[in-house]
């Protein structure tokens, strides 16, 4: 218990200074999506900059900045529009975090499916396949992939698909989230489950090729690990079936160093989606922050949108080291 | 030395990836020499299939592309060399002083690297890119050398604090040799294995965010010869006839990457045998 406060109260601070460095460099940025607003009527920028409160010192403004987000959940205002950019980003977050667990629930499952293959088969042809799999996974770069899977969808299988979330003439009125997927199973709606499963086939495969190449190679050393441990040999003498040895005993002792990689690699892909979102032109977080905030200089999507991914790493790195202490109780005594 | 030698030659894909690697640094070097036309130079033809004249056929500027990715492995090898030199220029000192000092000395650089490993690396070179205004290579190297700092300093001070205990440096220490002295004499070459395996992996990662950050818009300009540049126009065609433009630069940035995880792994593997995948 202990452990979990210190580790859960360790996170705020953390994220403070997440919140500075994101404030300090966009700061920097060369001009702002104002300038061009305000092109033919420099008086008037003054007193919008006035308005904002954009002239008063650093330290005032990501105060205020860091004050608004915890008292009121408010990301702050649009310099081209002063609306509240906080709503839109939650929807892009949203088709974010759809495409990215559909990418890590397969990388887990075919990766930890193959690696316990290789380990249980070392130096079999299923072994050097895999290895070979997973070594061009993390050699190829997502966005080419991503081109190479639309240009064989498209010519070799005919498969047809969009870059929207679902089919827009589906009636999705009555949905309270922008999780379509997980929401269209809840409320039965399978036509717009499979729509929106289409959609997201192409994209999930070609940003899980990291995370499976990482998780295969992490299962396949640990499960070797465990395999030549005293415990292992004790079940085999024992005379119990391999099968329950493996997937019982020796795969539940293999899994701390799996789940650590795997919550890393979920922090990385909410980030490095943004190449794949760009290449399958996805309504997603990373392609809004680049095209809206970085591209149009509008610091308030580029802060609100880092500093949300950046929130959800840290939780979801939160989330698994409280996981081990309960897989593991030795680190819940913290000994 | 030698037997660490052994085991690297015996290892066929390290042999293979350093193959891979040499061939890529040769063709940077010799790419005047290789490349048939100046990859900045206009032809005659325009979205021309491979033939005799332009091995690789011509894209939309009528920009031999052959020449192009071989003038690209260039573009790619200075980026991410100059990137991971820039994160070993950071990265080792302050892992070192980490390592080595203790204390307030370590919590600081450490809880430095904790914020910095906060942000999914891609989104944080994008970040630094865009404040750093200005798209061009310089950006690129800067933004991707950042974000691999906090790594080599964590690797650094990990193998320092393995290194510290050993009699050797007590022994340094009883005969009377400096902080200064020892850190560079008897610590850092004992700590040059890790870094040199996570310095060869980085390379491959360095040249897949360089070329991630140029298909975002952040890199060097539209008519440069660089791998990520020319993937970003060969999307244009994806649905059109031209398709087989992504081949070429896509394949020689997936090759060369895969020389550099091959080599990585292979050093890895021959330093510490323990660790082996």
């Amino acid at each position: 218990m202990k452990y979990a406060l210190r580790r859960i109260l360790v996170t705020f601070p953390l994220l403070l200074a997440v919140s500075l460095v994101v404030f300090a460099l966009t700061d920097a940025l060369p001009g702002d999506a104002a300038d061009m607003r305000f092109e033919k009527h420099p008086a008037a920028k003054e007193q919008w900059r006035a308005e904002r409160g954009l002239d008063d010192p650093f330290v005032v403004r990501w105060l205020r900045y860091v004050g608004g987000v915890v008292t009121r959940f408010d990301l702050d205002r649009s310099y081209l529009d002063d609306e509240p950019v906080g709503p839109e980003l939650s929807i892009k977050l949203q088709a974010t975090f759809e495409l990215t667990a559909c990418a890590l629930f397969l990388a887990i499952l075919i990766g930890i499916t193959v690696g316990i293959l290789s380990a249980v088969f070392p130096r079999s042809p299923v072994d050097y396949a895999a290895n070979l799999l997973a070594l061009c996974g993390i050699s190829i770069p997502v966005f080419w992939l991503g081109m190479m899977l639309i240009v064989l969808a498209v010519n070799v299988f005919d498969f047809g698909f969009s870059s929207n979330r679902y089919d827009p003439d589906l009636d999705v009125g009555g949905f309270a989230t922008h999780l379509f997927l997980l929401e269209s199973l809840v409320r039965l709606r399978f036509d717009v489950f499979l729509s929106c499963a289409r959609n997201l086939l192409l994209p999930s495969l070609a940003l899980s090729t990291i995370p499976m190449a990482v998780i295969t190679r992490m299962t396949r050393s640990s499960m070797l690990e465990e395999m030549g441990k005293d415990y292992a040999t004790t079940a085999r003498a024992k005379g119990l079936p391999a099968t329950r040895v493996v997937l019982r005993h020796i795969l539940r002792n293999a899994l701390i160093p799996i789940l650590t990689i795997t919550g890393l690699q979920f922090g990385q892909l909410m980030g490095g989606a943004v190449l794949t979102e760009s290449v399958f032109s996805w309504p997603g977080l990373g392609r809004y922050i680049v095209d809206n905030g970085v591209e149009a200089r509008d610091t308030p999507v580029i802060v609100g949108g880092i500093l949300l991914v950046a929130t959800m790493f840290v939780l979801v790195n939160l989330l698994v080291d409280l996981l081990y202490a309960v897989i593991d109780p030795r680190i819940r005594r913290g000994t | 030395m030698s037997r660490r030698w052994k085991v690297f030659r015996r290892n066929r894909m390290a042999l293979l990836g350093a193959v891979i690697v040499g061939a890529m640094v040769l063709t940077a070097l010799g790419a005047a020499w290789i490349a048939t036309h100046d990859p900045e130079t206009r032809t005659e033809s325009f979205r021309t299939p491979p033939d005799s004249a332009h091995w690789l056929g011509t894209d939309e500027n009528g920009f031999d592309v052959f020449s192009r990715v071989v003038y690209g492995a260039r573009a790619s090898l200075v980026t991410a060399v100059s990137a991971v030199g820039f994160a070993l220029l950071f990265g080792v000192p302050l892992g070192l002083l980490a390592g080595w000092h203790g204390g307030w000395t370590d919590g600081t650089i450490m809880r430095l690297v904790d914020v910095m490993l906060a942000f999914p690396s891609i989104l944080l070179a994008v970040a630094i890119a865009a404040a750093l205004g200005e798209a061009s290579l310089t950006t690129v190297i800067l933004a991707v050398g950042v974000v691999r700092v906090p790594l080599f300093i964590r690797q650094v001070r990990a193998a320092v604090l393995q290194v510290k205990s050993q009699e050797y440096v007590t022994a340094a220490q009883a005969l009377g040799a400096g902080h200064t002295r020892i850190l560079l004499r008897t610590v850092l070459p004992n700590c040059i294995a890790p870094i040199l395996v996570l310095a060869t992996l980085s390379t491959g990662i360095a040249i897949l965010d360089a070329a991630g950050l140029s298909f975002l818009g952040l890199g060097p300009p539209e008519t440069s010869p660089e791998w990520g540049v020319m993937l970003t126009k060969a999307r244009v065609y994806i649905q059109h006839d031209y398709q087989w433009m992504l081949l070429p630069p896509g394949l020689a940035i997936s090759l060369t990457v895969l020389g550099f995880n091959l080599l990585g792994d292979g050093l890895r593997d021959a330093y510490d045998p323990r660790q082996s995948r």
